[in-house]
C-alpha cells in the first residue's frame, strides 16, 4: 500500500523518527554554568543541623546559616588575612574595650513565618543561649548582652578574649536565632529552622539539594544571585566529573583533582585555596610502655620523610607542617627542629637500647591517610621498627584515645592526626591542654610552662605578642617527642572564572557574597 | 558488633554526661539488645521507623521520599535491559553458530563482566564530559517529568547493561531447548508461521526462567545501584545506605534495610506469581 508514492512502511518511518525529533528536541539540554541568575555549587554532604548550639558545625550547615540567618559580624580579608567585618545585618560594632562590643543592628530586617523584626533581644537570647549549649567552649569569657534599646546593646565578656571577634562571632557559632520562634518550638531545632532572617530563604531536599532563592523580604544589600543551588555530591570524582561536564559552577576538589588541575585548569575556570586551616601530624602516646622513652620518639621524629608523605598522598598539594598553627595565622611556625635524618634516628634508638620494635599506627580509613601512613610505616622499617597499620572508620577513630569511652587509649601508640582550626591560634591549642589530656589531647602530656601561656595567648591582643606566644607553645610541643608535624592541607576550590566567590578560613563558602 | 557507640555519634563530643544519658534512655540504647529489637520491631508494625539521629527527621519519610528513585531506576534498569538482551537472545537461538549468534555471545559475556561502576564512569567521560548531552549529577527538576527521565538515562544504562548480557544468555539457552521439543516440531509440520511459533508457543515457555532470574536476581540490580545513585550523585536508598553508614546514623541504617529487604521479598513474590499466571503446571501445582 502506499500514499502518494509513500509506502507504508516508509510513512511509518517517517513518523517514527519526527516523533523522537520532537522528543528529543523537549529534553532540557544541560544549563551551563551562566551567572547572575543561577549559581550552582556543589555540597560535600548533607545538612546535620541549623541549630548553632547544637549542630556538628563546618560545611554546609555554616554555608546555608551565613545565607539565611542573621549575624554581628563576618570574614573579610584584608591583604589575604582573614579579619572580622560588620555584618550586613548591622549599623555599627565596635570594640570598645577588650571586655566590651558594642552593636547596633540595623531596623527592619523581619523573621520569617511572622516573628517580628530582628532586635537586641534575640542577640542577648542567642549568645546567653550559646553559652549554655554544646558550643560553650567558644563562649568561655562570654558574661552577658547588655541590652540599651530595640536595636543597641552590648556585649560583655569577664576577661579580655583576644579570639572572640575572629573565633567566636564571626564563625558559624556566631549566628543570631530568634528568641520568640526557637521558644516556639521547644528552645531546640534541627534543620526545620522555625525563623530565618537574611538575603535568602532556604528550600531542603534531604540527600539531594539544599536551594536558596532571594528573601522577598530583605531590605537589606541584594546578593549577585537570584537562586543558589546547591546539589550534595559527596563523591571528589563524581564532583570533579560534573563540574567538567559544565553542571557546577563551583565546587570543593580533593587534592588528587587539585593536582591534575595544577597541570592543567579546565576551560574557562580558576583554582583557589580557601585556606588551609587543618593541621595534620603524627601521634604518640608517651603513656604507652613502648612509647614511655622519650628517645624512641625522638627517632621516629628523625626518621619520618614529611615531603615524601606530601608528594605520595598529597601530590605535593599541601603545605608542610611546622606546628599546629596554621599558615596565615599568627604564630606560625616555619621550621621544626628536628628534620628527616635516619641516620641520626637510629642512633637514638641505639642510645636507647631499643630493637625490634613493633607497632601499631591507626588511621582514619581515606586515601590519603592510608597513603600517608604507608610512607611512614616503609620509613619507620628503615630504622628497624616494624609498623602494622590499621585503618578505622571514623566512629571508632574518633573515640579511641577519649579515656570515657572505653580503654583503648591505653593500647594506641602512634597513629594520624587530623584537626581544623579557627582563624585564631588558639583554636588550635585549646585541644592540647591538661584538662583535655584523655578527652582530646590522646598524646597525654602536659606543662605547667604551656598551660600559662595559653592563658596568656588568650588575655593578649597585641599580634607580636600573641606569635611568641604560640611559637614557644609549639616549641614544648615537639620538645615532648610525642608529634610528627605533617601537612596543612588546603581547601581548594575549582570556579568558574567569571565567578568571585568568598571563603571563610575554614573553608566554607560565604555564597551570599559572590559575585559575577 | 558494628563499632562506634551511637550516643556519642549521635550528640557529638560536645555533649555533657547528663545529655548523654538522657538521649540513651530515649533510644532505649541502655536496654538490653533483645529488648531495644522488640521495641524496634512493634515500631515497625505500627509503621514507625525511628528518627533520624542528626536532624530527628521521620526515617519512614525518609523512606517514602527515597524510596520511589531506586525503583524507578531499577525498573528502568531491566527495562531496557529486557528490551535489548531478550529479542537479542531469540535471535541468537533462531540463528545458532552464524556470526549473529557469536557477536552476541561476545557481547553478552562482555557485558556481564564490565562491573556498573566502571560502565558508570565511562559512560560519564563519554556522553556528559565530551558530548555534554546528559547530566551528570541528580535526579533531575520535581515535577518535570523530562528531566526527571534526562537524568534517569545515564544511570538506567549503567545499570541495566550488565542485565541486557544475562538476559540475552538465559533467553538463548531456554530458546534452544524449546525449540527442540516435540510440541514445536508438530507446530512446524502444521505449517504454523514461524513468527506464531516463536512468539506464541516457543518463547512464552523459554521467557519462564527469565522471569524467575529477574525476581530473584533483583538484589543485584539494587547493589548496582548503589553505585550508580553514589556515582551519579542521586537520590535512593543505596546511596542513602552508603552516606548513613559512613556517618553511623544507625536508625536510619535500620530503616532501609528493613525497606530493601521487604522490597526484596516483594519482587520475588511478584515474579513467582507471574511465572504461575503463565505457566498452567505452576499454576496448578500452587
Amino acid at each position: 500500500m502506499s500514499i502518494n508514492g509513500l509506502s507504508r512502511r516508509a510513512l511509518l518511518q517517517s513518523i517514527a523518527f519526527g516523533s523522537a525529533l520532537t522528543v528529543a528536541s523537549s529534553i532540557p539540554g544541560i544549563s551551563f554554568s551562566s551567572s547572575g541568575g543561577k549559581l550552582t555549587v556543589r555540597f560535600n554532604r548533607d545538612m546535620d543541623s541549623l541549630d548553632p548550639g547544637y549542630y556538628v558545625g563546618g560545611h554546609p550547615d555554616n554555608d546555608v546559616n551565613w545565607c539565611c540567618m542573621p549575624a554581628l559580624v563576618h570574614y573579610d580579608y584584608v591583604d589575604g588575612m582573614a579579619v572580622w567585618a560588620k555584618s550586613p545585618f548591622v549599623d555599627r560594632v565596635e570594640v570598645v574595650s577588650p571586655t566590651r562590643i558594642e552593636f547596633k543592628l540595623k531596623s527592619g530586617l523581619m523573621w520569617s513565618n511572622g516573628y517580628g523584626e530582628l532586635t537586641s533581644e534575640d542577640v542577648a537570647f542567642s549568645y546567653d543561649r550559646m553559652a549554655q549549649s554544646e558550643w560553650k567552649g567558644d563562649y568561655v569569657a562570654y558574661d552577658r548582652t547588655e541590652i540599651t534599646d530595640k536595636y543597641s546593646g552590648a556585649l560583655i565578656l569577664k576577661q579580655a578574649f583576644a579570639p572572640f571577634m575572629t573565633q567566636t562571632l564571626s564563625s558559624g557559632t556566631g549566628v543570631i536565632i530568634s528568641k520568640k520562634a526557637t521558644e516556639a518550638v521547644g528552645g531546640k531545632f534541627t534543620n526545620d529552622v522555625p525563623a530565618t532572617c537574611g538575603p535568602y530563604v532556604m528550600e531542603w531536599k534531604q540527600g539531594q539539594y539544599v536551594r536558596m532563592t532571594r528573601n522577598p523580604e530583605w531590605t537589606g544589600t541584594k546578593p549577585q544571585y537570584d537562586e543558589i543551588y546547591c546539589p550534595i555530591v559527596t563523591e571528589d570524582s563524581a564532583a570533579a566529573l560534573a563540574y567538567e561536564a559544565g553542571e557546577l559552577d563551583v565546587a570543593q576538589i580533593s587534592s588528587d583533582t587539585y593536582a591534575r588541575y595544577l597541570k592543567q585548569v579546565p576551560a574557562d575556570s580558576k583554582l583557589t585555596v580557601a585556606g588551609a586551616l587543618q593541621y595534620m601530624w603524627l601521634g604518640m602516646n608517651i603513656d604507652n610502655p613502648k612509647m614511655k622513652d622519650i628517645r624512641v620518639r625522638q627517632a621516629i621524629q628523625h626518621a619520618v620523610d614529611v615531603s615524601a608523605i606530601n608528594q605520595g598522598a598529597y601530590s605535593g598539594t599541601a603545605e608542610l607542617s611546622s606546628g599546629i598553627v596554621c599558615p596565615g595565622l599568627v604564630g606560625k611556625r616555619n621550621q621544626t627542629g628536628y628534620s628527616y635524618n635516619p641516620a641520626k634516628a637510629k642512633a637514638l634508638l641505639d642510645e636507647a637500647g631499643v630493637s625490634g620494635l613493633s607497632l601499631t599506627l591507626r588511621t582514619l580509613n581515606n586515601q590519603e591517610r592510608i597513603l600517608a601512613s604507608t610512607i611512614i610505616q616503609a620509613n619507620l622499617a628503615a630504622i628497624g621498627i616494624a609498623v602494622e597499620i590499621m585503618p578505622l572508620d571514623s566512629g571508632p577513630f574518633w573515640e579511641m584515645g577519649q579515656e570515657s569511652k572505653g580503654d583503648t587509649w591505653k593500647d594506641m601508640e602512634i597513629w594520624l592526626m587530623r584537626y581544623g582550626s579557627g582563624p585564631d591560634p588558639y583554636g588550635a591549642f585549646q585541644w592540647f591542654v591538661r584538662d583535655q589530656v584523655g578527652i582530646w589531647n590522646w598524646e597525654r602530656w602536659s606543662s605547667d610552662e604551656f598551660e600559662k601561656l595559653y592563658v596568656e595567648l588568650v588575655a593578649v591582643s597585641e599580634a607580636e605578642e600573641r606569635h611568641k606566644i604560640a611559637i614557644r607553645m609549639q616549641e614544648i610541643m615537639e620538645e615532648t617527642g610525642a608529634y610528627v608535624f605533617l601537612t596543612h592541607e588546603p581547601e581548594v576550590f575549582v570556579h568558574r572564572d567569571n565567578i568571585s566567590p568568598r571563603f571563610a578560613p575554614s573553608g566554607e563558602t560565604m555564597l551570599s557574597y559572590f559575585k559575577a | 558488633m558494628i563499632p562506634g557507640d551511637p550516643v556519642s555519634i549521635a550528640l557529638g563530643p560536645r555533649a555533657t554526661p547528663e545529655i548523654q544519658a538522657a538521649y540513651a534512655a530515649k533510644m532505649h540504647l541502655d536496654k538490653p539488645l533483645i529488648y531495644q529489637f522488640l521495641i524496634f520491631m512493634g515500631n515497625v508494625l505500627q509503621g514507625d521507623l525511628g528518627a533520624d539521629v542528626f536532624s530527628d527527621r521521620s526515617v519512614t519519610t525518609t523512606m517514602a521520599e527515597q524510596l520511589p528513585f531506586t525503583v524507578t531506576l531499577a525498573v528502568s534498569a531491566i527495562g531496557w535491559a529486557a528490551l535489548v538482551g531478550i529479542p537479542l537472545g531469540c535471535l541468537s537461538a533462531l540463528k545458532p553458530n552464524t556470526w549473529l549468534d557469536r557477536f552476541t555471545g561476545v557481547l553478552s559475556v562482555g557485558t556481564i563482566a564490565i562491573p556498573s561502576f566502571l560502565v558508570s564512569i565511562w559512560a560519564i567521560l563519554l556522553f556528559s564530559v565530551t558530548l555534554r548531552w546528559m547530566p551528570v549529577i541528580g535526579a533531575g527538576e520535581s515535577g518535570n517529568i523530562l528531566d526527571q527521565v534526562h537524568h534517569l538515562i545515564l544511570p538506567a544504562f549503567a545499570v541495566g547493561l550488565g542485565w541486557v548480557g544475562y538476559l540475552a544468555r538465559m533467553v538463548r539457552a531456554s530458546m534452544l531447548e524449546v525449540m527442540g521439543e516435540n510440541y514445536i516440531r508438530s507446530a512446524r509440520a502444521f505449517g504454523l508461521r514461524s513468527r506464531t511459533i516463536i512468539f506464541r508457543y516457543a518463547l512464552k515457555v523459554a521467557i519462564l526462567p527469565t522471569i524467575t532470574l529477574i525476581g530473584i536476581g533483583f538484589g543485584s540490580l539494587l547493589s548496582g545501584a548503589v553505585f550508580a545513585e553514589i556515582i551519579f550523585s542521586r537520590p535512593g536508598i543505596g546511596k542513602l545506605i552508603y552516606d548513613m553508614v559512613l556517618s553511623r546514623n544507625f536508625p536510619v541504617i535500620q530503616g532501609a534495610v528493613l525497606v530493601t529487604v521487604g522490597l526484596y521479598v516483594f519482587v520475588t513474590l511478584i515474579a513467582d506469581l507471574v511465572v504461575s499466571w503463565l505457566d498452567p503446571r505452576v499454576r496448578d501445582s500452587l
